[in-house]
């Protein structure tokens, strides 16, 4: 199902607003990559390659929900740093499509393979977990309360500068 | 156009050192002047420049360096400003702006203990100090007042009168160290200027855990606490004011300090008396930069020793995962540490050392390395909470003996306003590196204690630097091998007085803050003796200022 | 000063009295009648009016600031000269109950007289003891009350008491529980709420039968504590009242500051929980008064948001006075209340939604605490720093108004010029000009009618011309 309607997508212009545009991600995905993150399947994929970025996000940070306004930031701030970056996030869906590959696996194959798209899955996780965008002197910071390295541990940690608790609080045992 | 301004007293540096000489001497009515390079700065601007920067793990971020009065950063890159002559980096970071370097500090507040002043006697290394610690526990005891330090009786330095402040609440982690590693290591809090209830105006800490590389609350003493006593006390601050020739008189009396404005406008200051406190590698730079034809090795140099025997407490490390959940990033981020091995005989072999336990939270550190080691999925959040609450790590502080091929020199690079940059000349000697080695037996008897798994030695070989600039300014009883006496005169000028870590003979194994207050408050005693007392820790009526 | 403080000079002068007196009755000695009457001190918080910042305890020398002028709160202790040591029993009783000073001049309402009215002899009589016997004297007098004319005949005050002074002391409602009397005893009594809580009418008097319903404490609003469920306290329980007395806040709910801090810090918090707990009962027996502009409770609005989230990386404007409100809250407000606005996680540091702080339409309190913060005079110190020496009134104005819109009730809408006379100690009160004004008028309506009557009786006198 996946390839042809990935083509018939990538054909079709940008047009979140126009209903008979819309599509969901389900119309990106096999049904291996659907077995990884159900429950994004209804998200809705603006572009393929908008589409393509949510789905890779979800594969990559295996969480059960994404912030939808959160992922058409970090797209648009990976977007702009590299400008291959939606390209890149197609051909590694498609990638990840269709060899079935594992997310733990994913770093070691596109290695060992010296695949151009071997930088993008550190790209995104950065960007989603870290909140920090590019590298080098050209790294900027795009999330920090919300990046998910603060929001997975938020139950126990806040994260720094912020404030724990009255004074003392900090002496109890962590639950 | 050039201003010309005048003053009892001329201090040059407004960090945490500077500003409380200055404080003293204010309050007893003399005009006193202080000099500082750099700009002001607001701490709710730092707070979020800090969470809108792009490299969480360096604590220099928020604090980019002016173009006019630069200081050293080493990331993304480094900006050159410190040149590295070898052989081992020198990597200091400070910063030259109102407050100074304690902005990011993790107000850890030491003192000696009684037998680092007298190493040479008592072990056949280093240097003896030119006082005794005897002297210098009543001004410990003032300078803890001021900052309001937090501390229990038992971490080796004996005290005449208790701390203001009971210890800061103690994290769960630290707790589990401490209950575990008994009775082979005394787990202690450590003394620092926390906190831990409301004092001299200021909250209690709330665990913010971002100590380094800003207190979000002032719930601990910063420079920029100084610097308000200060200016409360009517001493004057003149920032962006970056100092680059001390000029004497025929007979070698300080007369002036000259200074250029951001645009390089020239501006000359006059004074009777003159307090160099610009840090151990800005101030040596200063007296290097002021030589003269009477004077061509630079002032106060007749000793030949102005920039030499440059220290710091080098540090390695080991990292391990506990087998409990500890979850460190509760609470503030130094807050215990190991004492019981500063002091020995083996001093005569090899270093002493404290060894530290950071508190600092490790999900960054931890969210790195799964990124790096390519773990994706739902495999990510389960190895980054297991990691986050079960990766601890200890630390050394380990003493650096006086050498003086150890120094600060005069670069023939120049910073943007034209004055020739500091260089750094370093190495670890033997002696260091054989108390790491020593060390590495704690290290592991620490992570056994702790059920330990997944141990990470730092790189042999490797040592990180912890900012704790000594030695470039030495004090000694012999004009011929020391720069300022005891009372931190230059032996060669009678009216220019040297504050700061730089006038430590030797660096223990201590943060060197604490010590270099209380110089400082026993220097300003000596230049002119105080009839008020310090009423700086009294709560004084109106609102907290975070300022 | 807290109570083991307080204790201190009490404890002194049993030391002293001890050796001095051996009859167990004689009230210098008596160390049952010295405690109960600290307690009662404590519960009518007279040392918060009548000791200075700074100053010793109930030695005087406060400035009270009211509509009509400063009253300088005056030396309680024991001193022969400067205070209260030559007083009777009767005259510390007629000074407290009927606010009439031992020289026989009134004392104007800033003193509760018309509260501690209710206080029972036996109670009187416990204050005295202390008074005499428990507090150290001080020899310092401060300086007398000048109030502005017409304002400073204090006979005026017989008048107004005629008009207004309830002088029955309290006598419980047989109909009621133990615990309601208490509480309503403690409440119109010593611990004096009304003075603050109940709305006063043009002559300053409180309007007893909205009692309750809110009033003010200088700039500072002092809300609506009937039990009506969206304008009042109607939706908490005891447990969160007493609470609120104990610890100063109630958790989920409300914070005391400004005044209410000050009466939580130097006396609630020291009353017993069996005090406290019938305060609670009697304050949930108020008659409710509703505000119609409350449309649901005020501690009800608002929800968990992060302003900052979608600006995170943008660096903030070099002019403060351009940062937006999500700027301002990250740079003052988030490191304590959190980035979504939801608190610590043990509360201490309180969530912002669902808060009344927030939640009020009148958000005058909203900017006094940002302005000044929350300090007690414990150990606990700074609860929050007041940003009035960092914030401009026009950066107080965003952010308040941020903070009611996106965590409170976005009717309530704040001014930079609103701030800039809450920061001045709100609005001046033109009672006196109007007083003046009123005798003025008065004067000439007098003049007038003498006139006319001169000129009728000359008329009279004199033949009718022609």
């Amino acid at each position: 199902m996946a390839l042809d309607q990935l083509d018939s997508v990538s054909a079709s212009r940008d047009d979140p607003s126009n209903p008979s545009r819309r599509r969901l991600l389900a119309g990106l995905l096999t049904a291996y990559t659907a077995s990884l993150i159900p429950w994004a399947l209804a998200q809705p994929a603006p572009s393929a390659e908008r589409g393509a970025f949510t789905a890779l996000s979800a594969i990559l940070v295996g969480r059960q929900a994404l912030d939808a306004a959160q992922a058409t930031r970090l797209y648009d701030a990976l977007a702009t740093v590299h400008p291959r970056f939606p390209a890149d996030a197609r051909a590694l869906l498609a990638l990840i499509n269709e060899r079935h590959i594992d997310p733990l696996q994913l770093q070691g194959v596109l290695d060992d393979e010296q695949s151009p798209l071997a930088p993008l899955p550190r790209s995104i996780m950065r960007a989603w977990t870290l909140g920090v965008v590019g590298s080098g002197a050209d790294a900027h910071c795009v999330a920090y309360e919300t990046a998910l390295d603060a929001v997975m541990v938020a139950d126990v940690l806040k994260p720094p500068t912020y404030a724990y608790g009255t004074y003392g609080s900090w002496s109890s045992k962590p639950v | 156009m050039s201003g010309q301004l005048s003053a009892d007293i001329v201090v040059i540096g407004a960090g945490i050192v500077g500003a409380l000489a200055a404080e003293r001497l204010a309050r007893q009515g003399a005009s006193v002047l202080i000099l500082e390079a750099g700009p002001r700065l607001e701490r709710a601007r730092i707070v979020v420049a800090f969470r809108n920067s792009a490299f969480k793990g360096n604590w220099m971020a928020p604090y980019p360096p002016s173009p006019w009065a630069p200081h050293p950063i080493y990331v993304p890159k480094d900006n050159g400003y410190l040149v590295q002559a070898g052989p081992y980096p020198y990597p200091a970071e400070y910063i030259r702006a109102v407050g100074g370097t304690t902005w990011h500090w993790a107000a850890q507040a030491w003192r000696l203990v009684p037998n680092d002043v007298r190493i040479k006697s008592l072990y056949g290394v280093g240097v003896d100090w030119p006082l005794s610690y005897e002297e210098l526990d009543p001004w410990y005891q003032e300078a803890e007042e001021i900052l309001g330090v937090a501390g229990a009786d038992n971490t080796g330095s004996p005290r005449l009168k208790p701390f203001p402040m009971e210890p800061v609440a103690e994290p769960w982690a630290m707790r589990r160290f401490r209950e575990r590693l008994a009775p082979a290591y005394p787990v202690v809090a450590n003394t620092v200027a926390r906190n831990s209830r409301s004092y001299g105006g200021r909250p209690a800490c709330v665990g913010n855990n971002s100590c380094q590389p800003i207190c979000p609350i002032n719930a601990q003493y910063l420079g920029i606490n100084a610097v308000e006593a200060a200016e409360t006390a009517g001493a004057k601050v003149v920032a962006n004011a970056v100092a680059h020739r001390i000029e004497h008189d025929a007979k070698g009396r300080i007369a002036a300090v000259h200074y250029y404005d951001p645009d390089k406008g020239t501006h000359r200051v006059t004074g009777k008396t003159f307090i160099l406190a610009a840090n151990g590698i800005e101030s040596p730079k200063l007296l290097l930069l002021s030589a003269s034809d009477k004077y061509p090795d630079g002032l106060a140099n007749s000793s030949g020793m102005v920039g030499r025997h440059l220290m710091d407490h080098p540090s390695t490390s080991l990292t391990f995962y506990a087998d409990e959940e500890l979850w460190l990033g509760r609470g503030p981020q130094s807050p215990s540490s190991i004492n019981t091995l500063r002091d020995g005989a083996f001093r005569s072999r090899h270093a002493a050392y404290r060894l530290d336990f950071t508190n600092i939270s490790q999900v960054l550190n931890v969210t790195n390395d799964l990124i790096k080691e390519g773990v994706y999925g739902p495999e990510f959040e389960k190895q980054l909470r297991w990691r986050a609450a079960h990766q601890v790590s200890v630390k050394n502080v380990l003493e650096v003996l006086p050498n003086p091929d150890n120094r600060i020199t005069l670069s023939t690079e120049k910073d943007a306003l034209g004055i020739p940059k500091p260089e750094a000349h370093y190495a670890i000697d033997d002696y260091t590196r054989q108390g790491a080695e020593v060390s590495k037996a704690d290290f592991a008897r620490i992570a056994e204690l702790m059920g330990g798994t997944g141990l990470r030695y730092s790189a042999d070989g490797q040592f990180a630097n912890n900012q704790h600039i000594t030695g470039t300014m030495s004090m000694g009883n012999d004009p011929a091998t020391s720069v300022v006496d005891a009372f931190g005169r230059s032996h060669d000028h009678e009216n220019l007085f040297i504050c700061g870590t730089g006038v430590m003979p030797t660096a223990a194994t201590m943060n060197s803050t604490l010590t270099a207050i209380a110089l400082a408050l026993r220097t300003a005693e000596h230049i002119m003796p105080a009839k008020t007392a310090h009423g700086i820790a009294a709560p004084a009526d109106g609102e907290a200022s975070l300022a | 000063m807290n109570a083991s403080t307080r204790c201190l000079p009490l404890l002194a002068l049993l030391g002293l009295l001890v050796s001095a007196s051996a009859n167990a009755t004689d009230p210098a000695t008596d160390a049952a009648l010295l405690q109960r009457g600290q307690y009662l001190a404590t519960a009518g918080d007279c040392v918060a009016c009548h000791t200075a910042p700074g100053g010793k305890p109930y030695a005087g020398g406060l400035a009270v600031p009211t509509p009509i002028g400063n009253i300088i709160a005056t030396n309680i202790t024991p001193s022969k000269t400067a205070g209260i040591g030559n007083y009777t029993k009767q005259q510390f009783s007629d000074a407290v109950r009927k606010g009439i000073r031992a020289d026989g001049k009134h004392l104007y309402p800033a003193m509760p007289y018309t509260a501690y009215a209710q206080v029972t002899d036996a109670d009187v009589q416990a204050l005295y003891a202390y008074f005499m016997h428990g507090v150290a004297p001080v020899e310092r007098k401060p300086p007398p009350t000048r109030l502005p004319f017409p304002f400073n005949f204090r006979w005026y005050m017989a008048v107004w008491n005629g008009l207004f002074l309830d002088r029955k002391p309290f006598t419980p409602d047989p109909g009621k529980s133990a615990d309601w009397n208490r509480g309503a005893y403690l409440v119109r009594g010593l611990t004096h709420c009304s003075t603050c809580h109940t709305p006063r009418n043009l002559l300053m008097a409180e309007e007893s039968s909205r009692e309750l319903a809110g009033g003010a404490a200088g700039p500072w609003l002092a809300p609506n504590i009937t039990a009506d469920a969206n304008s009042g306290i109607g939706g908490w329980s005891e447990a969160d009242l007493v609470a609120y007395m104990k610890l100063g806040h109630a958790a989920g709910r409300a914070q005391a500051a400004g005044p209410m801090a000050e009466a939580v810090d130097n006396s609630l918090q020291y009353l017993s929980t069996s005090d406290l707990q019938a305060i609670a009962i009697y304050l949930k027996a108020v008659p409710a008064r509703h505000d119609p502009a409350d449309t649901q409770p005020i501690d009800s609005w608002g929800a968990a948001f992060d302003g900052m989230a979608g600006q995170r990386g943008t660096a903030l404007p070099d002019d403060a006075n351009q940062w937006s409100g999500a700027q301002l809250y990250d740079a003052h407000c988030a490191t304590c209340h959190q980035a979504k606005g939801e608190g610590s996680f043990d509360g201490g540091l309180p969530p912002l939604f669902h808060n009344t702080a927030t939640g009020r339409t009148d958000a005058d309190n909203l900017v006094l605490v940002i302005l000044e913060g929350i300090r007690w005079t414990d150990a606990s110190g700074v609860h929050m720093p007041g940003f009035a020496h960092e914030l401009s009134d026009r950066q107080v104005a965003t952010l308040a108004n941020y903070l009611t819109q996106h965590y409170g009730n976005p009717s309530a809408k704040i001014s930079a010029e609103q701030v800039k006379l809450l920061r001045a100690g709100g609005a001046p009160s033109y009672l006196v000009a109007l007083a003046r004004w009123a005798m003025a008028v008065v004067a000439l309506l007098v003049l007038v009618i003498v006139v006319l009557w001169v000129r009728r009786r000359r008329r009279r006198t004199s033949p009718a011309q022609g």
